[in-house]
């Protein structure tokens, strides 16, 4: 899924989360809406995405900074000093500071993703290829060192395991603490 | 002096707890406890100002002296005479040896200072005395900070007419967990809460962010990539980082204990090979030759930043004198080791960063080694690039330590100077002991923070109920070359055969740089956690952990053990 291009962003076809994705067609998008079905729509600027950088909305690496996905290297690090400057948590206002983090982590693991070419390419193939939207680094990391094949049996093993746990709830970037946390708060 | 009234603290009073969260009313100030001096610097509306003693002074010793009943530290005291310092009734050099046990090479070294430090090579804290009227007053690296931290605090407060009560303290790269933590408690005790800790270059390098700012108000996007490199008394760093707007990204972190004080020490045994001998007695007599010794190599070693040699004539009393003509060179390859591992630093620093020598944009040398011309080489030679300028080397840390404080403090300046921030990463891995005795990072050295990543573990016999998760720092294989920061257990793993439940371990380490460690079990097939989450915050042990590894391993050997999940599967 994701847009390719920011331009046919509007003829996008609907996720099977039932996340769409509009744009306005300039290049790079000022402003970004987005409706999560069934609830209203969400107006939101890159001046206040903390709800877009929330663990339950998976997007792409791209929307998160705010770049196209033929965005340079150049374009990527002013989107990340910008957002790291919005979102670190030694200048986010006091009061949302855990949840800024969270979206601070997030930023900088599609920085970290995308400004390593290797990694970049590997992250665009598996877009193509409908897997992921996002996913953990620490399994994206594995993935890139070691291949051998008891590896990959486990990773298909453990992103199934993920894939189901999905449909229950969109938890998939969530981190397994971060993931048992919310659940110690809901009960 | 206007308030005297300042006590010690307890030692329970470390919280920090909610650091970054609080709202601080007032602005944090700056300080840099240096291994031989000291500084405090504080944002003043418009820029950075050091704060002065009442004797005009920026720079100040860190020593304290145990004299009479009330010790008295480097701030208010006048010392009568250099040599008054290494009488024995001064403690200093407390930064190398704060949260050091008997084993360390590092106290190791220090044995030969004027006060006493004792080891007994058995992993607990090393004896360390001040000779007080002839008697040995023992005290603590945390006591005498403390001490100090309370002269400093009463210092800014009577310049600054109000109260200070939070700090940003800048602190070696190479500091253990424990280690930090024991510079918070010394704050503590001086009543001081402790904003951030700060690594040393990191300091310098949101100086330079600001000068880059200041600089460059146009463009907004270029990106600058800075080597830092801060050597000091007690401890060399090595920093490198991408700079844009103000916002410096800190690439990698490479420290070591090596400093002033090793080239000193070794440039004084070069100048008296038997010297450890001929003090070991450390009657007054030989406390006071020492001391000789030391001023006159110290004295050397600045002139020999100058000029191209410099001569040595010290009386040691009995006939026994030395008369010596020292020249650049023969002081260079006496310190080879000391130059060749700094050499190795940068390297290993610009590697880390992957960062290639061509793309570097300044070279930045700071700290008190930072004349010594052959250090100066090494680092333009490493970077072939010329050293930046724009920085005096002495008060680049704290300068930095005082704008992170304006920062972190909330502090907004119209004119954008404070438009300011620092992308910690963190300079040693953090993991646990599995498979076997390996340590296992988690989360690895120079990952930005904050930052939060999981594993999963499993266990290693049939129907083991039982987990014992030892959270170690370090970047080394074998777990006991690691700091070890905490232990805890995980209980009521159900019933299974080895290898089928799965033990995540997930650690977080926040902006204020606590590290949380959270673990649970998960059984195949299920979604809640069969076991009770722990969650700790690191790090739980105190002293002596060298000996609490090893009764770990007497009581538990390997019943209670894990292994990481991929291993076995690749069976």
């Amino acid at each position: 899924m994701s847009c390719r291009n920011y331009g046919v962003a509007q003829k996008l076809p609907r996720t099977e989360n039932g996340l769409r994705l509009y744009t306005r067609p300039d290049n790079p998008p000022r402003f970004v809406s987005f409706r999560v079905r069934p609830g209203p729509v969400i107006q939101s600027s890159l001046n206040d995405t903390v709800s877009l950088l929330s663990e339950q909305h998976p997007i792409s690496f791209y929307e998160l900074l705010g770049i196209p996905e033929t965005g340079s290297l150049l374009e990527m690090k002013q989107a990340y000093k910008k957002l790291a400057r919005k979102y670190h948590p030694d200048v986010s206002p006091p009061g949302r500071v855990e949840e800024y983090t969270q979206a601070f982590i997030r930023v900088q693991e599609a920085y970290e993703t995308l400004s390593d070419p290797r990694r970049r390419e590997m992250y665009d193939l598996n877009i193509a290829k409908g897997l992921h939207l996002a996913f953990s680094r620490s399994e994206f990391d594995e993935e890139i060192e070691e291949k051998n094949e008891w590896k990959s049996q486990w990773q298909s093993q453990l992103s199934g395991l993920k894939r189901r746990s999905m449909y229950k709830e969109s938890s998939e970037n969530m981190s397994w603490a971060a993931r048992i946390r919310r659940e110690r708060n809901e009960s | 002096m206007a308030e005297q009234a300042y006590t010690v603290a307890s030692d329970s009073e470390t919280t920090g707890e909610e650091k970054s969260s609080i709202p601080f009313p007032e602005i944090a100030i700056g300080i840099d406890i240096g291994t031989s001096q000291c500084s405090v610097a504080v944002w003043s509306g418009s820029q950075v100002e050091l704060l002065r003693n009442t004797r005009n002074q920026k720079l100040l010793r860190s020593y304290v002296t145990f004299k009479d009943e009330i010790p008295a530290g480097g701030i208010t005291n006048q010392l009568a005479h250099e040599y008054e310092m290494l009488s024995g009734a001064a403690i200093f050099n407390m930064k190398r040896l704060i949260g050091r046990v008997d084993t360390d090479p590092i106290v190791h070294a220090s044995t030969s200072l004027p006060f006493l430090v004792q080891t007994l090579n058995i992993g607990v804290r090393p004896f360390i005395a001040a000779l007080v009227n002839n008697m040995w007053r023992s005290t603590t690296p945390e006591e005498v900070l403390a001490i100090f931290l309370v002269e400093l605090r009463s210092m800014a407060e009577v310049q600054l007419k109000r109260v200070v009560r939070n700090v940003v303290v800048t602190v070696p790269v190479s500091f253990s967990r424990f280690q930090l933590s024991r510079i918070e408690r010394a704050c503590a005790m001086a009543g001081l809460q402790v904003l951030r800790l700060m690594p040393e270059p990191t300091a310098v390098a949101l100086l330079y962010a600001q000068q880059q700012n200041v600089n460059d108000l146009t463009s907004s996007g270029s990106e600058k990539i800075a080597v830092i490199f801060n050597m000091g008394a007690g401890f060399c760093d090595v920093a490198v980082t991408a700079t844009a707007g103000g916002v410096s990204q800190i690439k990698s972190l490479a420290g070591s204990t090596l400093g002033g004080e090793d080239i000193l020490l070794n440039t004084m045994r070069h100048l008296l090979p038997e010297m450890e001998s001929h003090f070991s007695t450390r009657g007054i007599d030989e406390i006071r030759k020492m001391g000789l010794l030391r001023v006159a190599t110290q004295d050397a070693i600045h002139k020999l930043s100058f000029q191209s040699n410099v001569q040595i004539d010290v009386d040691l009393g009995n006939g026994r004198k030395i008369y010596k003509v020292l020249d650049r060179n023969e002081f260079e390859e006496v310190n080879k080791d000391v130059f060749e591992k700094c050499e190795s630093l940068i390297k290993q620093c610009l590697h880390d960063a992957k960062v290639e020598v061509g793309v570097i944009n300044d070279v930045i040398l700071v700290g008190g080694c930072s004349n010594i011309p052959k250090l100066k080489n090494i680092i333009t030679s490493v970077c072939k690039q010329e050293l930046y300028t724009e920085m005096n080397p002495l008060e680049a840390a704290v300068r930095g330590a005082a704008l992170e404080g304006a920062v972190a403090s909330g502090v907004n300046d119209p004119f954008g100077t404070l438009d300011l921030l620092t992308i910690q990463a963190t300079p040693l891995s953090i993991g646990v002991r599995a498979d076997g005795n390996t340590f296992i990072p988690i989360i690895h050295q120079n990952t930005t923070i904050p930052a939060r990543r999981d594993m999963i573990f499993t266990t290693v016999h049939d129907n083991q109920a039982e987990a014992l998760i030892i959270v170690y720092e370090g970047d080394q294989n074998a777990v006991e070359k690691n700091h070890l920061l905490g232990y805890f257990k995980i209980v009521g793993i159900p019933p299974a055969a080895k290898g089928v439940p799965e033990i995540n371990v997930s650690m977080d380490i926040d902006a204020s740089n606590v590290v949380r460690v959270y673990a649970g079990v998960l059984m195949p097939g299920s979604r809640n956690p069969a076991a009770p989450l722990m969650e700790v915050r690191m790090p739980t042990v105190d002293d002596g952990h060298g000996w609490c590894a090893e009764a770990l391993e007497r009581t538990y050997g390997s019943t209670l053990d894990l292994v990481t999940v991929q291993k076995k599967a690749g069976h």
